[in-house]
This record gives structure tokens, C-alpha cells and sequence, in this order.
């Protein structure tokens, strides 16, 4: 870092301690601003949460999910289902399917024809009886012993839009906050210079057009805007606005900051608003931000054996490989939450031009991720999600032929998995009926899945609310949602 | 956390205001409504509440009756002996399985509460219904302690509260700062630095009524008033779900900026909105209002159900109607009774009733024009279509006269038919054929540029290969042996193409015809993909080129739904283009029935069905009318003798009727509504499920509210008269409160979006019910309300918070010290543009793309969306409009309002939040659009005075925030203006490439170093907390 900067800061800090609002002490003027502006204060703790949070010593500090968006297809990936192979091209019987919805893309088909996977699996050891996992997957396949694969997701929605707003926010309409705000909101921020809630788009490689994201999907929702997940971006700079006007320097910026902040102290005294305070500490969060954010993103330390680790894509800025290595990068620096959408997943048709594009997008860069957390130490209290917003059918939908298929959109059973902090490593949860119809073991649905996503990270979920329209809003519905007990440690 | 700064608002306000302001004595008094209810809400009535479905131990606590009712030899709350009441035991005890609430909820009573509900029930535990259901009556002004102080009735109120904390009011602020304050507050802009030195050098003792006057006057106004409103609308530019394509619904966002400016009474405002299509004679603007019930997100997702997409979509109507002028939250309800607030699930669905009548598939398609909507032409467009109108009406005259006119008799020999060269069938002239998808520069040209048909013709001018086109046209242009393929070129002669090529569409784009050289080298040469046809025509004149539709292997019943027309290079018009079938010679006679006997023998006959009709009856028994008809159809279409004459009258009746339809295409649309003739039935939907259908439900209303005004129908209309009712408790208050909310930042109840149980109490209960009233008094006058804020004694105090006032009244609910808060999004934005003198002032119209970072749309976007790619406008009548016109994409908003607290309009939101951070910071220092405002800020400082920097310094500084600076903030300025200087001075190239930013390039005869310089202190000026604060 440049000295002349620290020297700054030093005098900042110092600067603000003995100036600290008007003569009052700094634990009174802790008190009267709130945290907003002890938060962004230099030197101080970093933006904390709520003060009765954690609810209990958490397993996690902090968490990865790698959300592939569009649904990936459980019966190619996962869920093994031998039987189907003798039923191909036949009928699903209506016994499995009982009058369950459909979406209107294959609800006026006049056939459901079985559409066994094509793909080899093979039953690899993990700390239990194994995990079937197919050739897609050979990374998976290595670190088998890291996952707890849960069968049996289940969820109401059977649209892109509405399901990933559910599982992202707890709600299949717009308006509500996202777990990663939520996260932010509770558990607030363990490094001062970088937000608490970071979210990647990363790309991908099917070649179907791709379902849309949303910004509500890390969004605040009712809760305070600056939960609001902070995208990190590969095109222009990572953070909105973060680089100065070409032209001007650090040293320019800084100058200008000086000044800034000597006339605001004059609007502080003229007015007394602490929230002048706030904006003063605040303005030189973004110039540290302004060195902070680059220093993350540089990957030019990182030595030669991370990118073969990771893949040849993790150089490409964008590249689900990339905002993996990326995602480490920020877990190491406290960052509370990190949220990489990869879309991609919709195979409606030609799973087998599609799935291995998108599989071979992800697989490498997912095992690299958990193999590089446990190495430093980090998988133990950091914990990894990988999943979609529903599963896919075994029924075909559009023409099937041995070599190729599509599958529709299945909310009754999908497959995710779970890595690191707290939770069983090396086990298969949940089961599902020889076709992947219907769960018949162990259901989880996704708020109860995230209610053990926040149980883990020290949140009793039936506690963690926020007034909103005269209710306590809880990520996880008003319904029971109870913590999956069987996969924690 | 919440609730202890609630109960500490509240323990204030109880020592502070309410208390004198209820006159009702000892400030330790116990008020049901403002200490009981709330705990009694939060803590209790989830399990002894409303709703039946989860009440425990058969007990309810929100009524009296409920809460005294023998619960078998004991009571929850005892009438006789409030001291044996089993609550006063539940509260307290040390067993578990007895306490209340229990402990397993998490919701713990804290100590303070406890007291107050012994204190309650040791007073009798009286109940009092909830304050916001109870009638609105007109208080009487309280006694204050200064009348002199006063200057309208809610300072009489506010005073008394102040009175009662023994806190004192500010004094009243400057001029300067009252001037910046009230001009922002009623135009969301900055006053110009002449407009605060005419305030304050105007000595007339009305000076300030003044200035107000001419701020509610000005078109600002509306733009300014209309985006709270767009909040709660939740407005947006596009659908908002999935695909999130385009939609056009500006002119409602137009509607209501001009309903604010026209002060529209807010009656009309309301019921125009709520149900302008069920007004006698509705006009267009009317139904212009409708799309209020249109603007919730809306999806076409593929697979989605529609009974599903339906339901969602009503409920978001309610959702919006229960927040918007209820304050309530009746969405609860929707699931199952509200826990909190008498609505059951059956109001929920009785008021669904009212609106789910939509005339309407539920699902968009993705369309901009999601039907129900209305046409608007522009003036423009108006004056146009009636001309065209009255042409056409005079070649229908003219061709009625010639039939009357045309002089025929029945031969007695008839004579063989004779053929006519066939019709062309016109295809694309003036407008595409439905349904067709285009890509590339469609630019449609007239008005004194080469035209060959119609009222224009599509140019493009190419370097290398380019071209326009389009698919998806529905009906396609099906092809017959031997058709001919035809279009109009004109060709530049300044810029002459070296190639032109048409292409046609039918499942590939491999039939391709061309002239000139070969350089575009798609298909294969010499083939039906590559078809030489010849030379270029001459430039300077329209050619019609003709393709044989074998040439480029169009065979007999291929269907061309695309056409394309490409070109390498130049300049090159197109116009009217189609097809011409040689096959279709027409039949001419010069006898009746010698037409009839050929009509009758043809497999197909070609006479229309309805004098084919009368074809096929015996000539004896036609009627007289009949014989006319078919002497008139003979004579217009058949007969040989009159062909030529016809013929050119009906091409020109073709012509315009297609001019007619081109004009009608590019209308601006917008959502309205439509009611169903018959009313869609509604159900109570268990669990809120679209398929769990369960009783059916007529319109009606909850119960604790009145019922509709007598004479009301029972619709949308009947809903708008019973809000406007002055029995209603709960709309005029609701009003008023948000827009206090906007002037003060804090409503007079916090929760503007919640005036039920578990809302806040409100901190001046008398004040609300004065507002609600002088309102409705005022005639629902919006801008005589807004007057009556801002010129309150109470609103003029200074901003000024000392120590004491922020100890007791940290939000400033008292209002001991004048408004002071960030300005929202919308203002920061054109505030910038405002004092850099480039905002283009100029109302309505289509939303704006001003710059934004790359990739926003991309990386979030359906691939196959219409609003995937974000494309910046340019031109400052696009980039420098205000923020209001903005185009609102809603899954990608614009960052610069998002980053500043603006909500996504996915939802009904009347209360935003206002944060304070470092992205913020980010974005003011370096947007470019922000920088480029401090560019220009900084021009105008180096136009302004002789070249005395402090002088500059002190103008810059007065243009950001009203006033000069003073001595020591002068003395930083120029300190740092002499830093910058340095800096740039010594580094010429850097500080060139500083000044380079946005739509303009930087002046040539200013050297790079001082505006650079001057830049940096106009961004310091502008991120000042001063010039973000109002």
C-alpha cells in the first residue's frame, strides 16, 4: 500500500477520535449514530450486525453458494435410476405422476415417455455407503468424501422466475430479502473494506438461451438497502463507480477527500446531524475500498498451481472457474456471503449438447474450490452450497432418441449438495421413487433448507425476523421449517 | 432492537405530545390505543387474535369480549376483579409451560411492558378500538404557549407537543437555506443562484407565499410530486418478470405529472385511476388513468399456468390498493385470516372481486402492448390520420360516384371475358406486415426525401455490408407459380451503393437476389442463394427491380415471412415492395350474366360471399336491393368497360388504407383497463393456492370499516366513493401521511404503509385527523395542502440539531428543528444536472437511456429478451432529461437510483429507505455522468466574473448549495483549488484526459489544466454533505 496513504489514515483516525462528533465521548456517539456510521468509521470494528446475533456459537463464518440457475437435471448428475434403463420410451405410469401439475410446455404432450440417462454413473466412496455421481462429474467424483448430496429437495414453484425468487428470497413474489441481505443484516460484515454480500454472474456455455436473474434475487428487499448484495462485475470495474475519472489519480482523490472532509466537519458543526458523521466515514470506506477492491480482484499473485487447480477458465474474467477462484479470495477476507449465478441449466432439449458444456463449466472449478478452502484451513468453518431452483423430469420432453433428450421443469424432487462447516461430510440424504418423481425418504424443503443454511451460520431462523408491513418477516415463510438436524455434525 | 427505540419513541410522545395534545391530564396516564394495543399485538395476538384458524385455548385478546370472556370460573381479563385477572399471573410466572407468551416464540415481554399492563388492568383494563378505524373528527386547535409563534394550524400542534417536552422550536431558517429547502421539496431542483438572490432581497412581507406560489406553478412541480406516486405504482418501463421485455406505458407515467401540475383534486386523481373506465362516457385520458390496476410486474413465462398468473396478478392490485390507500396490510389475508387486523380471508377474497375482472389474457406475451390498451397519437400523427381519413373517405365518394355514374346496360349478346393484368399484392409500404420482427436501421424517411409510395421510404446508408429486415411476418406472403418479386430502389448518387441485395425468409435466408458487384459473398454464386440479377439501377430515380420467385428457388407454396434488404455500401431508399401473381388475370365482362355463368362454373368462385350469395339465386327471386347490389359490385370490379378507372381509384384507396394501418402501428400504446362484461366469479383460495378453490365470494367489504355509501354501485367505481367518504377513517389519513412523509422524511405514523395494529402509533394523532380534514375542506386541493406544509412555522425552522434536541428527538419527531435529510435518487441525479446547467427541461414522453455501466442488462437478462442489451441513448434531450423519465428496466434498475435507495417498482412501496454508503460515495465522486456534471459546473464557474479565483470559488460554492461560502470554508477551497492546480499544470495530459468525460466535447479555449482543476472543485462542491441534503 502506499505509505503516504497509511500515513492519511493514521491522521484520520486520529482525526477522528479527537474530534469524534461534537465532544461526546465515542461510546455516546457510538450510541446516538447507530451503527451506520460506527461501522464505516476507520479503526473500528467492521459494520456489525445485530447485537443478539449469532443466536449461538455458529459452525459457519461465512458461506459460498454456487447457484446454477435454470435447474440442473438431477437424473444425469445424481440421482441414479437404474430401472429406468429397461423402460425407455415407455410410458411414466400415472401411479408415479398422480395428477401432479405440469407446466404448459409438456402438459399438452400427448405421451410422457421415460428418458432413462444416457450418462455412466458409478458409485464412488464417501464416509457412508457411497454416492452415485455419473461421468459429467469426474471432479465431483474426487471429492465425494467433502459432500453431503441432498436427493430430496422439493419445492412449490415450477417456473424459473417465481422458483428462484423462492429459494433466493422465501417468497415466490418480488418485494421480499434475500438471504445473502439477510445475512448482511444479521450477522453484518467481517472486514471493513469490502461489503458483507458479494454476488458474481458468472457465464456459461449451453448454448440454449438462458432464463433470466434478477437483482431482487440479492436484493434488500424490507430491509435497509445496504444489505443489498454488491456485484462483483469482470466487465468494467468490479464495483460500480469504483475507479476514479481517467485522469485522476489516488493522490488527486485524496487531496480532494481531504478537503471534502474539512468542510463537511464544518456542516457537522454548523448542523450537529450525525449522520454527517456517517457520511464523512463513509466516503473514506470508498477510498479504501478504491485500493481494497483491486487488490482482490488482482490475481496476478496467485501461483501457477491455483490455475491448474481451478482450470484453464479461471484466468477468464467472468468464467464460472474465475468467480470460484474469486470466491475464495473473498472468503479468506471475511466477506460473510458470496453468491456465483451461473446460468444455463434450463435443458428442456439436447441434454446432450447442453449438460456436458454447462457440468464441464462448473465441476472442475467446484472441486478446486473446496479442495483450496480445506487446504487453508477454511473448509471447517466455511460452508459451500451447490444447486438450482428445482429439478428436471424423467420424462422426455420433445423428441427422444437413445443419444439425446430433453427433460421439463420438476419441483417434487431435486438434487444440491453441501460442503464444509458443520455439516456431515461424505453422506447422500433423502431418497426418491425409482423414477425421480416423487421423494420417498427424508424430504427437505427449501425453507427448511434454509433455515439449516442459517442455523449454521449461529441464526435460529423462528427468531431472526424484521417488522415489515406489521409482520415479523422471516426468510423461511410463516409455515414449520425445521433446521435438517440428520445432516449436521 | 425495534421495538425498544418504539417503546422509546412512544414513552417520549406520551410524556411529549399526546398527552396535552388528547387533553387528557397526568402525562402517566395509560391510553389503550398507544400503550396496550401495540404490546398486546405483537406479543399475543398471533395465537389470540383474529384468526380463528390458530387461536389457542379458544381465547382472543383483541377485542373485550374476547378477553372477558369466562374462560370456565376464571378470566384472561376479569370485568369484576381486574387484580384476579389470569393475565396479570401468565405474565409473571416461573413456569414455563405457563408463561406468556411462551418463551419458545422468542417474543419475551420486556419489563417496561409488563409494568404498563399491570398498570392497565390495575385501571380496569379498558379497551378502546384502534385509533386509525375510529371516524375522523376535526380537532380543535390545542392552546400553545406562543401563539405568536404560529402561522397555521399545524404549528398549533406541533407547538403543543414541544410545549409538552419543554423543548423549544428552532428559529425560522435563512432565506437561503429556506429557499434551497422549498424548492427542492417542491420541485425536486435546486434554485438557481439569481432565483435565492431574489428571494432574498425580496422585502414584500408575502415574499416567501410568493416564491411558494411560483414553485406550484411550475411544470416542475408534477415531475417532482409524480415519482413518490410511481413508488407506490410500482411504475416500470418493462414487465418486470422473466423476459422482462419492453412495455409501453409511459403516457400513465405522463397522466399523472400532469394530473399534479393541473392540481388535479385528489377525488378525481383517485377515482380516475381506480376506475376511469366506469365513468359515464369515459375519455381517453381517463382510461388513460386506468393503468393503475396494469402496473404490477407481469410475466409470459413459457409453461407458466395461467390460473396461477391470474391470481397473482389481482392479488398484487389488492396488495397495492390495501397499502396504497388503506394502509393496510391486507396481503396477510390473502393466506389466511389476518393475524393482527379484523380482515379475514374472505375480505381478502370479497375484495378480490372487485378486481379481478380483467378483460384480459393474464399472461403478457411479451408484448409492449399487453391488451387491454388505448392508441394516442401524437399531434402529429392526429392531424395526419384525419387527413388520410377525409382522402379516404373522398376515393370512397369518388368511387360510389363513379358507380352510380358509369353507364351500363345489359347487352343483349354478351361477349366473351377479357383478361386485365393481374394485382400486385403490396406487402411492405410505409409499415412492416404484421406481426414482423425487425432488426437493423429501419429508418422510415418522408418529408421532402425521396418517396416513391405512400408517406415514406426506409433508407439506409452502409459502409461495407449492412442491411434491415424482418421475420416473423404472420400471414406469411405465400408464393404461386410464376409470381414476380418486386420492390422500389432509389439509389444515392452522392453516395452510390456498389451492391444491393434482397433476401426472402422462408426457413433460411438462402434465397437471395442481387445487383451490381458481387462483394457480398453469402450462399453460393450463381445459385438460389446467390442470384446475379443484373446491373445496379440508374441513381437518382425509382427503379422497380423484379425477381422471378424461381430464380431464388422460391417454389409454388413456399411461405416468405422475412425479407431483407441489404446493400455494400452508399446510400440506398427502399419503397413499396411485394409480389405480382401473372397467373391471377382477371376476368373482365361486359354482361352480367355473362360474369354470373362464368362465377357459377368456377371451382372457386372469386366473388365475395356475399354477392356470391345472391350469384346463386334464381334471377327472379332476387329483391330490388339485391339486383342494385350486384349491378354495383359488377360495375366497380367486373365490368370491362370501367376497369381502368376503378383501378386506379382502388390503388389509391389500397394506398391509403396502408398509410392508415402504418400510422396505426406506430401509435403509442398504452395499459388500460377493461372490465368483462360478465364478472370473472371469485373463490376464498385455501392457503392462497390458485387451485385449492374453495367457497365462492361476492364484492363486499370488511366489516370494521363503513359500508359503501348509499346509492354507490358495487364496483371499482363504488370502492373509489366509499374511499372518498368522509366516514371513511382510514384514506384521508392515509393521504396526508405520506405526504407529510415527503416534506418531513418521517410520516406523522411511520409506517405510512401500515395503519393497522401492528403499525406505529402516530406521534401528533390529532394533527393527522386535522390534515385528513383541511384536505377533504380544500376540495381535495393538492397544491393548497402542499402550501400549508411548507409554509408552516413549523416546516421554516432551521435545520439546526444541538446536542439536547438530538438526545431527546434523535428522528426529529417533535419537529423541534426544520427538515433535514439525503435527497432521494431522482433528486441527487438532477440536482447535478441542474446546477451544471444541462438538464434539458422538456415533459414526458418515452423513457431515456442515459449512460449507465456495460453489462447491467446482459448479465442478468433472459438472452432472448427485447431489453438484454442496454444500448445509452445519446444527445442531451435524451441523456440530460430528469431521472423521472429514466427508462425503468425491473429486474436491472438504474443503478444510479438503486445505489441511492430508489426501490426496484417490483412492488407497492410508499416509504423509501434512506442509507448512507461508501457505493453511494463511489458513485457521486465517479459516475461518469456526475463527473460530467462537474465539468460543466465548473465551465460555468470559469464564465462567471474576471478571473478572481476566490470569486470563482465563491460562485461554485453558491451554485452547489445556495449560498457564498464562508471565510474559513473559502480559505479550504482556495487551498485546494492552488493543490489541483499544481497538480494538473504540471501534468497537461492527465489532466486532458479529465475533462474528456460525457455527451460534450470540453471547450476549445479553455486550457485542459484549469478545467480539469476546476472540475475536481465543482465534484468536491458536489459531493459536499450540504449539496446532498436538503
Amino acid at each position: 500500500m502506499n505509505p503516504l496513504h497509511e500515513h492519511r489514515l493514521a491522521l484520520t483516525r486520529r482525526h477522528f477520535f479527537r474530534q469524534g462528533g461534537m465532544g461526546l465521548g465515542a461510546a455516546a456517539l457510538g450510541h446516538l449514530l447507530g451503527q451506520d456510521a460506527m461501522a464505516a468509521a476507520p479503526g473500528m470494528k467492521a459494520a456489525a450486525g445485530l447485537p443478539h446475533l449469532p443466536h449461538f456459537a455458529p459452525k459457519a463464518k461465512r458461506a459460498i453458494y454456487l447457484f446454477m440457475s435454470g435447474a440442473p437435471s438431477q437424473l444425469d448428475m445424481f440421482d441414479y435410476k437404474p430401472k429406468m434403463a429397461d423402460l425407455f420410451d415407455e410410458d411414466l405410469p400415472e401411479s408415479i405422476r398422480q395428477g401432479q401439475r405440469l407446466t404448459t410446455m409438456t402438459s399438452k404432450q400427448k405421451r410422457f415417455p421415460v428418458a432413462p440417462s444416457m450418462y455412466a454413473f458409478e458409485k464412488v466412496a464417501n464416509n457412508a455407503d457411497g454416492a452415485w455421481i455419473s461421468e459429467l462429474l469426474p471432479y465431483t467424483k474426487k471429492m465425494a468424501k467433502d459432500l453431503c448430496i441432498i436427493k430430496s429437495m422439493h419445492t412449490e414453484a415450477i417456473n424459473h422466475d417465481p422458483a428462484i425468487t423462492y429459494f433466493c428470497t422465501g417468497d415466490q413474489l418480488p418485494g421480499k430479502a434475500s438471504l445473502g441481505a439477510w445475512l448482511s443484516y444479521g450477522l453484518g460484515s467481517e472486514n471493513e473494506n469490502l461489503p458483507a454480500f458479494v454476488v458474481m454472474n458468472a457465464t456459461w456455455s449451453a448454448k440454449r438461451d438462458a432464463q433470466a436473474i434478477y437483482n431482487r434475487l440479492w436484493g434488500s428487499g424490507f430491509l435497509p438497502s445496504k444489505h443489498q448484495g454488491v456485484l462483483l462485475r469482470s466487465q468494467g470495474d468490479p464495483v460500480l463507480f469504483l475507479s476514479n475519472p481517467e485522469g485522476v489519480e489516488r493522490n488527486t482523490r485524496r487531496r480532494m477527500l481531504d478537503a471534502l472532509e474539512k468542510l463537511n466537519r464544518k456542516t457537522l458543526e454548523s448542523f450537529g446531524d450525525p449522520e454527517t458523521q456517517a457520511r464523512i466515514a463513509q466516503y473514506e470506506m470508498a477510498f479504501r475500498m478504491q485500493a481494497s477492491v483491486p487488490e482482490l480482484t488482482d490475481l496476478s499473485q496467485e501461483p501457477e498451481r491455483t490455475f491448474e487447480a481451478y482450470g484453464p477458465d479461471s484466468r477468464k474474467p467472468g468464467t464460472f472457474a474465475n468467480c470460484a477462484l474469486m470466491a475464495r479470495r473473498l472468503a479468506e477476507r471475511g466477506v460473510r456471503f458470496t453468491q456465483i449465478f451461473h446460468r444455463g441449466w434450463d435443458q428442456h432439449g439436447n441434454i446432450a449438447g447442453d449438460l456436458p458444456l454447462q457440468c464441464r463449466d462448473v465441476d472442475q472449478a467446484a472441486h478446486a474450490l473446496i479442495t483450496d478452502l480445506r487446504e487453508r484451513g477454511m473448509l471447517e468453518d466455511t460452508l459451500v452450497v451447490w444447486g438450482g431452483e428445482f429439478g428436471r423430469t424423467i420424462y422426455c420432453q420433445g423428441k427422444l432418441t437413445r443419444e439425446n433428450y430433453g427433460r421439463d421443469h420438476h419441483p417434487r424432487n431435486f438434487t444440491i449438495w453441501m460442503a464444509g462447516a458443520g455439516v456431515k461430510p461424505g453422506i447422500v440424504y433423502g431418497e426418491t421413487d425409482d423414477f425421480s418423481y416423487n421423494v420417498t425418504e427424508n424430504p427437505v424443503h427449501i425453507h427448511s433448507f434454509n433455515a439449516t443454511l442459517l442455523h449454521l451460520l449461529g441464526i435460529n431462523h423462528r427468531q431472526f425476523t424484521f417488522k415489515h408491513q406489521g409482520l415479523d418477516q422471516r426468510l423461511t415463510g410463516v409455515e414449520s421449517a425445521p433446521v435438517v438436524k440428520d445432516i449436521l455434525l | 432492537m425495534i421495538r425498544t427505540t418504539i417503546i422509546g419513541l412512544a414513552g417520549l410522545l406520551a410524556a411529549a405530545v399526546t398527552a396535552p395534545a388528547e387533553g387528557a391530564g397526568s402525562a402517566g396516564e395509560i391510553s389503550f390505543n398507544r400503550d396496550i394495543r401495540p404490546i398486546l399485538s405483537d406479543k399475543c395476538f398471533a395465537c389470540h387474535g383474529p384468526d380463528e384458524e390458530t387461536r389457542e385455548a379458544d381465547l382472543r385478546l383483541d377485542t373485550y369480549e374476547g378477553a372477558t370472556a369466562d374462560l370456565g370460573g376464571y378470566f384472561a381479563l376479569d370485568p369484576h376483579d381486574p387484580a384476579d385477572s389470569e393475565i396479570l399471573f401468565r405474565l409473571e410466572t416461573d413456569d414455563e409451560d405457563e408463561l406468556m407468551p411462551p418463551p419458545e416464540t422468542g417474543k419475551p415481554l420486556e419489563p417496561g411492558e409488563i409494568a404498563l399492563l399491570k398498570k392497565w388492568i390495575a385501571a380496569g383494563g379498558a379497551y378502546d378500538p384502534h385509533w386509525s378505524f375510529k371516524p375522523v373528527a376535526k380537532p380543535e386547535l390545542p392552546p400553545v404557549s406562543d401563539p405568536g409563534w404560529t402561522r397555521n394550524g399545524i404549528d398549533h400542534f406541533i407547538r403543543a407537543g414541544l410545549d409538552a417536552a419543554k423543548l423549544a422550536p428552532n428559529a425560522e431558517a435563512g432565506r437561503r437555506a429556506l429557499a434551497r429547502r422549498v424548492t427542492l421539496d417542491l420541485t425536486g431542483l435546486p434554485p438557481t443562484v439569481e432565483e435565492v438572490r431574489e428571494f432574498v432581497n425580496d422585502s414584500r412581507p408575502d415574499a416567501y407565499e410568493r416564491l411558494v406560489d411560483r414553485l406550484l406553478a411550475s411544470p416542475r412541480f408534477g415531475e417532482h410530486m409524480a415519482r413518490y406516486w410511481l413508488d407506490a405504482v410500482r411504475y416500470g418501463d418493462t414487465h418486470g418478470l422473466h423476459l422482462d421485455n419492453y412495455r409501453e406505458f409511459y403516457p400513465y407515467r405522463d397522466w399523472i405529472i400532469e394530473a399534479f401540475n393541473e392540481n388535479k383534486p385528489w377525488d378525481l386523481f383517485v377515482t380516475e385511476q381506480l376506475a376511469g373506465d366506469l365513468l359515464p362516457e369515459p375519455t381517453r385520458e381517463q382510461l388513460v388513468a386506468t393503468g393503475f390496476n396494469r402496473a404490477h410486474v407481469t410475466t409470459a413465462e413459457g409453461g407458466s399456468i395461467k390460473e396461477e398468473v391470474y391470481v397473482r396478478n389481482v392479488k398484487d392490485r389488492i396488495d397495492t390498493f390495501g397499502t396504497l390507500f388503506l394502509g393496510l396490510t391486507v396481503t396477510c389475508a390473502g393466506c389466511h385470516n389476518h393475524k393482527f387486523d379484523p380482515v379475514s380471508q374472505e375480505d381478502y377474497y370479497s375484495m378480490f372481486a372487485y378486481f379481478n375482472s380483467l378483460d384480459a389474457d393474464p399472461m403478457d406475451g411479451n408484448k409492449k402492448d399487453h391488451a387491454p390498451v388505448v392508441k394516442l397519437p401524437n399531434p402529429d400523427q392526429e392531424a395526419d390520420l384525419e387527413r388520410l381519413r377525409a382522402e379516404l373517405a373522398a376515393t370512397e365518394a369518388a368511387i360510389r360516384e363513379a358507380v352510380d355514374g358509369a353507364e351500363f346496360r345489359e347487352p343483349d349478346e354478351p361477349s366473351p371475358p377479357r383478361f386485365a393484368d393481374p394485382e400486385e399484392v403490396v406487402w411492405i409500404d410505409d409499415a412492416l406486415p404484421d406481426g414482423a420482427r425487425q432488426t437493423g436501421p429501419w429508418n422510415f424517411e418522408g418529408d421532402g426525401a425521396p418517396v416513391y409510395s405512400g408517406q415514406v421510404a426506409h433508407r439506409q446508408s452502409a459502409e461495407g455490408v449492412d442491411q434491415h429486415f424482418f421475420d416473423k411476418a404472420k400471414p406469411p406472403l405465400e408464393i404461386a407459380a410464376d409470381d414476380v418479386l418486386f420492390a422500389y430502389v432509389w439509389l444515392d448518387p452522392d453516395d452510390p451503393p456498389k451492391q444491393i441485395m434482397m433476401q426472402w425468409f422462408t426457413r433460411t435466408w438462402d434465397q437471395r437476389a442481387y445487383w451490381g458487384e458481387n462483394n457480398i459473398d453469402w450462399g453460393k454464386d450463381g445459385s438460389p442463394s446467390r442470384r446475379r440479377i443484373g446491373d445496379l439501377p440508374e441513381a437518382g430515380q425509382w427503379t422497380r427491380l423484379e425477381v422471378k420467385a424461381s430464380e431464388v428457388g422460391l417454389k409454388p407454396g413456399a411461405k416468405v415471412s422475412g425479407w431483407a434488404f441489404t446493400q455494400f455500401g452508399g446510400t440506398v431508399r427502399w419503397d413499396k415492395a411485394g409480389k405480382v401473381s401473372p397467373n391471377d388475370k382477371v376476368p373482365l365482362f361486359d354482361s352480367i350474366a355473362g360474369w354470373i355463368a362464368h362465377e357459377l362454373q368456377l371451382e372457386k368462385p372469386t366473388a365475395p360471399a356475399k354477392v356470391l350469395e345472391i350469384i346463386r339465386k334464381e334471377p327472379g327471386k332476387r329483391t330490388d336491393g339485391e339486383e342494385r347490389r350486384l349491378r354495383e359490385h359488377f360495375i366497380e370490379h367486373v365490368f370491362a368497360g370501367t376497369r381502368g378507372q376503378f383501378r386506379k381509384l382502388h390503388e389509391e384507396k389500397a394506398s391509403l388504407e396502408r398509410q392508415i394501418a402504418a400510422i396505426g402501428k406506430k401509435l403509442t400504446t398504452t395499459l388500460v383497463w377493461k372490465e368483462r362484461a360478465e364478472p370473472k366469479p371469485a373463490y376464498i383460495l385455501e392457503r392462497g393456492e390458485y387451485d385449492h378453490k374453495g367457497e365462492e365470494v361476492s364484492r363486499s367489504l370488511p366489516e370494521f370499516l363503513p359500508p359503501l355509501p348509499a346509492g354507490a354501485p358495487n364496483d371499482r367505481l363504488g370502492l373509489a366513493q366509499w374511499l372518498l367518504d368522509p366516514a371513511h377513517p382510514l384514506f384521508a389519513r392515509v393521504t396526508v401521511n405520506r405526504f407529510w412523509q415527503q416534506v418531513f422524511g418521517t410520516g406523522i405514523v411511520k409506517t405510512a404503509e401500515d395503519f393497522g395494529l401492528q403499525g406505529e402509533q402516530p406521534s401528533h394523532p390529532e394533527l393527522l385527523d386535522w390534515l385528513a380534514v383541511r384536505y377533504r375542506e380544500l376540495g381535495w386541493d393538492t397544491k393548497e395542502l402542499m402550501k400549508l406544509l411548507v409554509t408552516s412555522a413549523t416546516y421554516r425552522q432551521d435545520a439546526t440539531v444541538t446536542a439536547e434536541k438530538l438526545a431527546r428527538d434523535p428522528g426529529n419527531r417533535l419537529v423541534a428543528r426544520g427538515p433535514r435529510f439525503r435527497l432521494d435518487a431522482e433528486t441527487l441525479r438532477d440536482q447535478a444536472l441542474s446546477v451544471s446547467g444541462l438538464l434539458v427541461e422538456k415533459l414526458g414522453g418515452p423513457g431515456v437511456k442515459p449512460p449507465q455501466p456495460d453489462g447491467l442488462w446482459k448479465t442478468v437478462g433472459y438472452s432472448g429478451s427485447n431489453t438484454v442489451k442496454f444500448t445509452a441513448d445519446t444527445g442531451p434531450e435524451k441523456v440530460h432529461r430528469r431521472s423521472i423519465y429514466t427508462f425503468w428496466k425491473r429486474t436491472a434498475p438504474p443503478p444510479q437510483m438503486s445505489i441511492a435507495d430508489a426501490p426496484p417498482r417490483e412492488s407497492c412501496v410508499v416509504r423509501r429507505e434512506r442509507t448512507n454508503t461508501p457505493l453511494q460515495a463511489l458513485m457521486f465522486m465517479n459516475d461518469p455522468q456526475y463527473f460530467e456534471t462537474a465539468r460543466h459546473l465548473a465551465e460555468r464557474a470559469l464564465g462567471h466574473g474576471s478571473g478572481d479565483a476566490r470569486e470563482r470559488l465563491g460562485f461554485l460554492f453558491e451554485c452547489a448549495v445556495a449560498r457564498p461560502p464562508q471565510a474559513d470554508e473559502l480559505a479550504i477551497l482556495h487551498e485546494t483549488y492552488l493543490d489541483h492546480a499544481r497538480e494538473f499544470a504540471a501534468d497537461p495530459e492527465r489532466a486532458r484526459k479529465t475533462v474528456t468525460v460525457g455527451e460534450f466535447p470540453p471547450p476549445e479555449d479553455l486550457d485542459p489544466a484549469e478545467l480539469a482543476t476546476w472540475t475536481m472543485l465543482a465534484s468536491l462542491v458536489m459531493n459536499l454533505d450540504e449539496f446532498l441534503n436538503k
